[in-house]
Protein backbone atom coordinates (compact mmCIF):
# COMPACT_ATOMS: atom_id res chain seq x y z
CA UNK A 1 0.00 0.00 0.00
CA UNK A 2 3.03 2.61 1.00
CA UNK A 3 5.58 0.83 -1.34
CA UNK A 4 6.25 3.49 -3.54
CA UNK A 5 6.60 5.92 -0.44
CA UNK A 6 8.84 3.27 1.75
CA UNK A 7 10.84 2.60 -1.08
CA UNK A 8 11.70 6.78 -1.56
CA UNK A 9 12.41 6.32 2.44
CA UNK A 10 14.96 3.54 2.04
CA UNK A 11 16.66 5.89 -1.04
CA UNK A 12 17.04 9.01 1.03
CA UNK A 13 18.74 7.68 3.98
CA UNK A 14 19.26 7.16 7.43
CA UNK A 15 19.26 11.10 7.79
CA UNK A 16 15.66 11.95 6.11
CA UNK A 17 14.34 9.54 8.22
CA UNK A 18 15.71 10.70 11.34
CA UNK A 19 14.17 14.41 10.11
CA UNK A 20 10.79 13.24 9.43
CA UNK A 21 10.36 11.42 12.40
CA UNK A 22 11.76 14.71 14.34
CA UNK A 23 9.03 16.84 12.66
CA UNK A 24 6.34 14.31 13.81
CA UNK A 25 7.65 14.39 17.72
CA UNK A 26 8.60 18.01 17.38
CA UNK A 27 4.85 18.66 17.20
CA UNK A 28 3.82 16.75 19.68
CA UNK A 29 6.61 17.77 21.93
CA UNK A 30 5.69 21.45 21.40
CA UNK A 31 2.48 21.03 22.13
CA UNK A 32 2.99 18.99 25.19
CA UNK A 33 5.40 22.20 25.99
CA UNK A 34 2.82 24.50 25.44
CA UNK A 35 0.56 22.88 28.02
CA UNK A 36 2.88 22.56 30.85
CA UNK A 37 4.00 26.25 30.56
CA UNK A 38 0.53 27.09 30.49
CA UNK A 39 0.10 25.39 33.63
CA UNK A 40 2.98 27.42 34.96
CA UNK A 41 1.71 30.38 34.29
CA UNK A 42 -2.04 29.80 35.89
CA UNK A 43 -0.20 27.69 38.19
CA UNK A 44 -2.23 24.97 38.11
CA UNK A 45 -1.37 21.64 37.37
CA UNK A 46 -3.95 21.35 34.78
CA UNK A 47 -5.13 24.74 32.96
CA UNK A 48 -8.43 23.15 30.49
CA UNK A 49 -10.12 20.07 31.95
CA UNK A 50 -13.50 18.84 30.40
CA UNK A 51 -16.98 18.95 32.35
CA UNK A 52 -18.01 15.00 32.87
CA UNK A 53 -21.13 15.14 34.69
CA UNK A 54 -24.25 17.04 35.07
CA UNK A 55 -23.61 18.27 38.68
CA UNK A 56 -23.38 21.89 37.63
CA UNK A 57 -25.94 22.60 35.04
CA UNK A 58 -27.59 25.19 34.32
CA UNK A 59 -24.23 26.90 33.91
CA UNK A 60 -21.93 24.26 32.62
CA UNK A 61 -22.89 20.70 30.53
CA UNK A 62 -21.14 17.51 30.29
CA UNK A 63 -18.74 18.07 27.33
CA UNK A 64 -17.74 21.72 28.28
CA UNK A 65 -14.32 23.24 28.17
CA UNK A 66 -13.03 24.96 30.79
CA UNK A 67 -10.24 27.36 31.84
CA UNK A 68 -8.36 27.47 35.19
CA UNK A 69 -6.37 29.48 37.19
CA UNK A 70 -5.05 29.27 40.45
CA UNK A 71 -3.86 32.57 42.01
CA UNK A 72 -1.76 31.68 45.02
CA UNK A 73 -2.21 35.61 46.51
CA UNK A 74 -5.75 35.16 46.10
CA UNK A 75 -8.47 34.13 48.44
CA UNK A 76 -11.16 32.22 47.20
CA UNK A 77 -14.73 33.63 47.93
CA UNK A 78 -18.40 31.97 48.23
CA UNK A 79 -19.40 31.87 44.88
CA UNK A 80 -16.27 30.99 43.02
CA UNK A 81 -16.41 27.64 40.78
CA UNK A 82 -13.18 25.50 41.84
CA UNK A 83 -12.14 22.54 40.25
CA UNK A 84 -10.41 20.18 43.24
CA UNK A 85 -8.97 16.66 43.68
CA UNK A 86 -9.34 14.66 47.09
CA UNK A 87 -6.56 12.14 47.51
CA UNK A 88 -7.44 8.87 47.16
CA UNK A 89 -9.76 9.87 44.31
CA UNK A 90 -9.07 9.93 40.38
CA UNK A 91 -11.09 12.60 38.85
CA UNK A 92 -11.14 16.28 39.78
CA UNK A 93 -14.72 17.99 40.64
CA UNK A 94 -15.94 20.94 39.35
CA UNK A 95 -18.19 22.65 42.38
CA UNK A 96 -19.05 26.03 43.60
CA UNK A 97 -17.54 27.13 47.11
CA UNK A 98 -20.47 27.49 49.10
CA UNK A 99 -18.76 28.45 52.39
CA UNK A 100 -14.85 29.48 53.15
CA UNK A 101 -13.53 29.84 56.93
CA UNK A 102 -10.31 31.19 58.10
CA UNK A 103 -8.31 29.09 60.90
CA UNK A 104 -7.52 31.58 63.85
CA UNK A 105 -3.88 31.48 64.55
CA UNK A 106 -3.53 29.52 67.89
CA UNK A 107 -1.64 29.87 70.65
CA UNK A 108 -1.44 33.89 70.20
CA UNK A 109 -5.48 34.09 69.51
CA UNK A 110 -5.26 36.25 66.57
CA UNK A 111 -5.80 36.52 63.05
CA UNK A 112 -3.45 37.42 60.77
CA UNK A 113 -4.01 40.75 58.99
CA UNK A 114 -2.14 39.42 55.26
CA UNK A 115 -5.12 37.69 53.60
CA UNK A 116 -3.55 34.23 52.97
CA UNK A 117 -1.58 34.47 56.04
CA UNK A 118 -3.92 31.68 57.36
CA UNK A 119 -4.92 28.52 55.13
CA UNK A 120 -8.91 28.59 54.15
CA UNK A 121 -11.20 25.79 54.82
CA UNK A 122 -13.39 25.63 52.25
CA UNK A 123 -16.98 23.63 51.69
CA UNK A 124 -18.51 22.93 48.43
CA UNK A 125 -21.98 21.94 46.36
CA UNK A 126 -22.83 21.29 42.98
CA UNK A 127 -25.62 23.74 41.63
CA UNK A 128 -27.72 20.33 40.25
CA UNK A 129 -27.05 18.65 43.62
CA UNK A 130 -29.61 18.38 46.53
CA UNK A 131 -26.82 18.47 49.06
CA UNK A 132 -23.11 19.53 50.15
CA UNK A 133 -20.19 17.43 49.01
CA UNK A 134 -19.38 16.49 52.33
CA UNK A 135 -19.84 13.05 51.39
CA UNK A 136 -17.01 13.03 48.66
CA UNK A 137 -14.95 14.78 51.15
CA UNK A 138 -13.92 10.77 51.82
CA UNK A 139 -13.72 11.63 55.41
CA UNK A 140 -12.29 15.01 55.37
CA UNK A 141 -14.70 18.14 57.11
CA UNK A 142 -13.28 20.56 54.93
CA UNK A 143 -11.43 21.30 51.64
CA UNK A 144 -8.32 22.71 52.12
CA UNK A 145 -6.23 25.30 49.50
CA UNK A 146 -3.56 22.64 48.79
CA UNK A 147 -6.76 20.45 47.33
CA UNK A 148 -7.82 22.73 44.79
CA UNK A 149 -6.57 23.17 41.44
CA UNK A 150 -8.19 26.21 40.12
CA UNK A 151 -10.81 28.57 39.81
CA UNK A 152 -13.31 28.47 36.77
CA UNK A 153 -12.16 31.65 34.26
CA UNK A 154 -14.01 31.10 31.75
CA UNK A 155 -15.41 27.95 29.84
CA UNK A 156 -16.42 26.92 26.07
CA UNK A 157 -19.38 24.81 25.31
CA UNK A 158 -19.30 21.30 23.32
CA UNK A 159 -15.55 21.27 22.49
CA UNK A 160 -14.62 18.64 25.28
CA UNK A 161 -16.94 16.05 24.27
CA UNK A 162 -13.40 15.31 21.58
CA UNK A 163 -11.52 14.11 25.03
CA UNK A 164 -14.78 12.21 26.34
CA UNK A 165 -14.75 10.48 23.28
CA UNK A 166 -11.16 9.80 23.21
CA UNK A 167 -11.26 8.89 26.75
CA UNK A 168 -13.97 6.44 25.97
CA UNK A 169 -12.99 5.21 22.70
CA UNK A 170 -9.22 4.51 22.91
CA UNK A 171 -9.16 3.22 19.85
CA UNK A 172 -10.03 6.70 18.15
CA UNK A 173 -6.97 8.35 19.47
CA UNK A 174 -4.45 5.44 18.55
CA UNK A 175 -5.61 5.69 14.85
CA UNK A 176 -5.66 9.32 15.47
CA UNK A 177 -1.83 9.52 16.58
CA UNK A 178 -1.27 6.45 13.66
CA UNK A 179 -2.57 8.53 11.35
CA UNK A 180 -0.42 11.48 11.99
CA UNK A 181 2.18 9.88 12.55
CA UNK A 182 2.03 8.36 9.13
CA UNK A 183 1.28 11.54 7.52
CA UNK A 184 4.28 12.99 8.80
CA UNK A 185 6.61 10.66 7.82
CA UNK A 186 5.57 10.38 3.99
CA UNK A 187 4.72 14.16 3.71
CA UNK A 188 7.80 16.65 3.11
CA UNK A 189 7.65 20.48 4.08
CA UNK B 1 5.90 13.57 -25.70
CA UNK B 2 5.14 17.39 -26.66
CA UNK B 3 6.46 19.07 -23.54
CA UNK B 4 9.32 16.95 -23.84
CA UNK B 5 10.81 19.16 -26.94
CA UNK B 6 11.10 22.66 -25.00
CA UNK B 7 13.72 21.43 -23.15
CA UNK B 8 17.26 23.51 -23.16
CA UNK B 9 19.62 22.16 -26.22
CA UNK B 10 23.01 22.87 -24.92
CA UNK B 11 23.69 20.09 -23.01
CA UNK B 12 26.65 18.61 -23.97
CA UNK B 13 28.03 21.10 -26.32
CA UNK B 14 29.35 23.32 -23.86
CA UNK B 15 30.86 20.52 -21.79
CA UNK B 16 33.13 19.79 -24.51
CA UNK B 17 33.68 23.31 -25.51
CA UNK B 18 34.59 24.06 -21.83
CA UNK B 19 37.44 20.98 -21.71
CA UNK B 20 38.74 22.34 -25.41
CA UNK B 21 39.87 25.93 -23.96
CA UNK B 22 41.41 24.56 -20.98
CA UNK B 23 43.84 22.36 -23.50
CA UNK B 24 46.45 24.37 -22.64
CA UNK B 25 46.98 23.82 -19.36
CA UNK B 26 47.77 20.08 -18.98
CA UNK B 27 47.11 18.89 -15.59
CA UNK B 28 43.84 20.38 -15.18
CA UNK B 29 42.52 19.23 -18.84
CA UNK B 30 43.37 15.37 -17.23
CA UNK B 31 40.94 15.91 -14.33
CA UNK B 32 38.78 18.48 -16.91
CA UNK B 33 38.32 14.83 -18.70
CA UNK B 34 37.62 12.86 -15.37
CA UNK B 35 35.58 15.11 -14.26
CA UNK B 36 33.88 15.66 -17.86
CA UNK B 37 32.58 12.13 -17.79
CA UNK B 38 31.63 12.51 -14.15
CA UNK B 39 29.32 15.50 -14.47
CA UNK B 40 27.27 13.31 -17.25
CA UNK B 41 24.41 11.45 -16.08
CA UNK B 42 25.29 7.52 -15.20
CA UNK B 43 24.36 4.93 -17.88
CA UNK B 44 23.29 2.32 -15.48
CA UNK B 45 19.28 1.84 -14.71
CA UNK B 46 17.55 3.67 -12.45
CA UNK B 47 14.22 4.30 -10.53
CA UNK B 48 11.61 6.27 -12.43
CA UNK B 49 10.25 9.07 -10.17
CA UNK B 50 7.11 10.21 -10.20
CA UNK B 51 5.34 12.82 -8.51
CA UNK B 52 2.15 15.18 -8.47
CA UNK B 53 3.15 17.61 -11.33
CA UNK B 54 0.61 20.25 -9.75
CA UNK B 55 2.62 20.66 -6.54
CA UNK B 56 5.38 23.04 -6.84
CA UNK B 57 6.78 21.89 -3.20
CA UNK B 58 6.74 18.09 -4.45
CA UNK B 59 8.45 19.30 -7.81
CA UNK B 60 11.65 20.97 -5.72
CA UNK B 61 12.29 17.94 -3.65
CA UNK B 62 12.03 15.69 -6.33
CA UNK B 63 14.55 17.65 -8.31
CA UNK B 64 16.71 18.40 -4.91
CA UNK B 65 16.65 14.28 -3.85
CA UNK B 66 17.73 14.19 -7.42
CA UNK B 67 20.63 16.58 -7.36
CA UNK B 68 21.91 15.15 -3.96
CA UNK B 69 21.83 11.94 -5.58
CA UNK B 70 23.76 12.84 -8.62
CA UNK B 71 26.34 14.94 -7.15
CA UNK B 72 27.48 12.32 -3.95
CA UNK B 73 28.47 10.07 -5.91
CA UNK B 74 32.05 8.82 -5.22
CA UNK B 75 34.00 10.24 -8.22
CA UNK B 76 32.24 13.15 -7.85
CA UNK B 77 31.99 15.31 -4.71
CA UNK B 78 30.79 13.73 -1.11
CA UNK B 79 28.07 15.74 0.80
CA UNK B 80 28.78 17.50 3.81
CA UNK B 81 26.13 17.01 6.35
CA UNK B 82 26.85 19.90 8.92
CA UNK B 83 23.15 22.00 8.26
CA UNK B 84 21.63 18.86 8.79
CA UNK B 85 23.35 17.19 11.49
CA UNK B 86 23.01 20.31 13.83
CA UNK B 87 19.28 20.77 12.75
CA UNK B 88 18.71 17.29 14.36
CA UNK B 89 20.84 18.09 17.30
CA UNK B 90 19.16 20.79 18.60
CA UNK B 91 16.17 19.27 16.96
CA UNK B 92 16.35 15.59 19.21
CA UNK B 93 17.45 17.35 22.32
CA UNK B 94 14.53 19.63 22.35
CA UNK B 95 12.79 16.68 22.04
CA UNK B 96 14.72 14.97 24.98
CA UNK B 97 14.26 17.78 27.43
CA UNK B 98 10.65 17.50 26.81
CA UNK B 99 10.44 14.09 27.54
CA UNK B 100 12.81 14.43 30.75
CA UNK B 101 10.05 17.52 31.63
CA UNK B 102 6.97 15.56 31.45
CA UNK B 103 8.59 12.59 33.20
CA UNK B 104 9.83 14.51 36.48
CA UNK B 105 6.27 16.43 36.49
CA UNK B 106 4.52 13.12 36.65
CA UNK B 107 6.72 11.33 39.37
CA UNK B 108 6.73 15.29 41.54
CA UNK B 109 4.45 16.56 43.05
CA UNK B 110 2.98 20.08 40.83
CA UNK B 111 4.22 22.34 43.35
CA UNK B 112 7.46 21.24 44.14
CA UNK B 113 8.23 20.23 40.43
CA UNK B 114 7.33 24.07 39.53
CA UNK B 115 11.48 25.46 39.39
CA UNK B 116 12.95 22.02 37.48
CA UNK B 117 9.66 22.08 34.81
CA UNK B 118 10.48 25.86 34.41
CA UNK B 119 13.89 25.24 33.63
CA UNK B 120 12.57 22.50 31.19
CA UNK B 121 10.17 25.15 29.71
CA UNK B 122 12.47 27.54 29.14
CA UNK B 123 15.47 25.07 27.76
CA UNK B 124 13.05 23.84 25.52
CA UNK B 125 12.04 27.14 24.05
CA UNK B 126 15.42 28.36 23.35
CA UNK B 127 16.61 25.35 21.85
CA UNK B 128 13.39 25.49 19.21
CA UNK B 129 14.12 29.04 18.52
CA UNK B 130 17.92 28.44 18.17
CA UNK B 131 17.08 25.47 15.48
CA UNK B 132 14.65 27.81 13.90
CA UNK B 133 17.05 30.82 13.76
CA UNK B 134 19.89 28.15 12.34
CA UNK B 135 17.55 27.43 9.77
CA UNK B 136 16.17 30.12 8.51
CA UNK B 137 19.03 32.32 8.35
CA UNK B 138 22.90 29.80 7.99
CA UNK B 139 20.97 26.93 6.30
CA UNK B 140 18.41 29.29 4.19
CA UNK B 141 17.83 27.88 0.84
CA UNK B 142 20.88 25.52 0.74
CA UNK B 143 20.37 21.94 -0.24
CA UNK B 144 23.40 20.35 -1.10
CA UNK B 145 26.87 21.13 0.40
CA UNK B 146 29.84 18.87 -1.02
CA UNK B 147 33.41 18.29 -0.49
CA UNK B 148 36.60 16.99 -3.09
CA UNK B 149 39.90 16.22 -2.45
CA UNK B 150 41.94 15.36 -5.33
CA UNK B 151 45.89 15.03 -5.17
CA UNK B 152 47.52 16.38 -7.86
CA UNK B 153 51.06 17.42 -6.70
CA UNK B 154 49.40 19.04 -4.06
CA UNK B 155 46.04 18.01 -1.89
CA UNK B 156 43.26 20.42 -3.47
CA UNK B 157 40.26 21.04 -1.60
CA UNK B 158 36.94 21.82 -3.63
CA UNK B 159 33.86 22.89 -1.79
CA UNK B 160 30.77 23.65 -3.62
CA UNK B 161 27.25 24.62 -2.45
CA UNK B 162 24.28 24.38 -3.71
CA UNK B 163 20.70 26.13 -2.94
CA UNK B 164 17.34 25.95 -4.65
CA UNK B 165 14.12 27.90 -4.76
CA UNK B 166 11.15 27.61 -6.63
CA UNK B 167 9.28 30.67 -8.69
CA UNK B 168 5.58 29.95 -8.88
CA UNK B 169 3.94 30.29 -12.13
CA UNK B 170 2.80 33.29 -13.51
CA UNK B 171 0.75 33.47 -16.71
CA UNK B 172 3.68 34.39 -19.00
CA UNK B 173 5.71 31.86 -17.52
CA UNK B 174 5.68 28.52 -15.43
CA UNK B 175 7.04 26.94 -12.42
CA UNK B 176 10.15 27.48 -12.41
CA UNK B 177 13.06 25.86 -10.30
CA UNK B 178 16.22 27.50 -9.75
CA UNK B 179 19.81 27.01 -8.91
CA UNK B 180 22.59 28.62 -7.32
CA UNK B 181 26.31 27.41 -7.07
CA UNK B 182 29.04 28.78 -5.20
CA UNK B 183 32.78 26.73 -5.90
CA UNK B 184 35.60 27.49 -3.93
CA UNK B 185 38.82 25.27 -4.75
CA UNK B 186 41.69 25.47 -1.78
CA UNK B 187 45.13 24.00 -0.97
CA UNK B 188 47.28 23.60 2.38
CA UNK B 189 44.07 23.07 4.55
CA UNK B 190 42.14 26.00 3.25
CA UNK B 191 44.60 28.50 3.52
CA UNK B 192 45.66 29.12 0.32
CA UNK B 193 42.64 29.85 -2.36
CA UNK B 194 43.33 28.83 -5.50
CA UNK B 195 40.04 29.65 -7.23
CA UNK B 196 36.08 30.55 -6.68
CA UNK B 197 33.09 30.95 -8.98
CA UNK B 198 29.63 31.69 -8.59
CA UNK B 199 26.54 30.39 -11.18
CA UNK B 200 22.75 30.58 -10.69
CA UNK B 201 20.27 29.24 -13.60
CA UNK B 202 16.56 28.48 -14.15
CA UNK B 203 14.82 26.08 -15.49
CA UNK B 204 11.12 25.55 -15.55
CA UNK B 205 9.36 22.44 -14.41
CA UNK B 206 8.11 21.81 -17.03
CA UNK B 207 11.70 20.84 -18.39
CA UNK B 208 12.02 18.48 -16.33
CA UNK B 209 8.66 16.64 -15.76
CA UNK B 210 6.01 15.81 -18.36
CA UNK B 211 2.28 15.52 -18.29
CA UNK B 212 2.25 12.55 -15.77
CA UNK B 213 4.18 13.45 -13.80
CA UNK B 214 7.41 11.45 -14.39
CA UNK B 215 10.99 12.99 -14.05
CA UNK B 216 13.50 13.64 -16.45
CA UNK B 217 16.16 12.70 -14.29
CA UNK B 218 18.88 12.81 -17.40
CA UNK B 219 18.05 16.26 -18.74
CA UNK B 220 17.81 17.70 -15.06
CA UNK B 221 20.94 15.39 -14.49
CA UNK B 222 22.76 16.96 -17.56
CA UNK B 223 21.40 20.11 -16.48
CA UNK B 224 22.97 20.08 -13.30
CA UNK B 225 26.22 18.48 -14.07
CA UNK B 226 26.37 21.62 -17.50
CA UNK B 227 25.87 23.80 -14.17
CA UNK B 228 28.51 22.64 -12.15
CA UNK B 229 31.48 21.98 -15.04
CA UNK B 230 30.95 25.57 -16.10
CA UNK B 231 31.60 26.72 -12.43
CA UNK B 232 34.62 24.34 -11.58
CA UNK B 233 36.21 25.12 -14.84
CA UNK B 234 35.05 28.41 -15.83
CA UNK B 235 37.20 31.89 -14.67
CA UNK B 236 38.38 32.27 -11.05
CA UNK B 237 36.54 35.67 -9.77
Amino acid sequence: MFSDELKALRRLGFRHVLLQVLNFVQVLASGFMMWKGLGLITNTESPIVVVLSGSMEPAFYRGDLLFLTNPADQRYATGDITVYKIPGADIPIVHRVLETHDVVAKPDDYVAASPLAQPQLLLTKGDNNPVDDLDLYQGLEWLERRHIIGKVQAFLPYVGYVTIAMNDFPQLKYALLGGLGLLALIQRE
Amino acid sequence: MAPRNRKAENGESSLSAGTSTKASETSESSTDGVLASALLPPTEGREVVKVNNASVTEMKHACDDALKRFLSRPELFNQIYTHTDVRLGLGWASVFVALGTGLYGWKVDFEKSKPAVWAGVILYVLLTTIQTLYAYFVEGDIVFVGKRKTFDKRIVTERITLTSTSTPSKPSSPPAYSLGLTYMRSTSGGKSLLGRGRAKGDRGYNTFFDEKGVMDQEAFERWVGEMVGRVMVGKNE
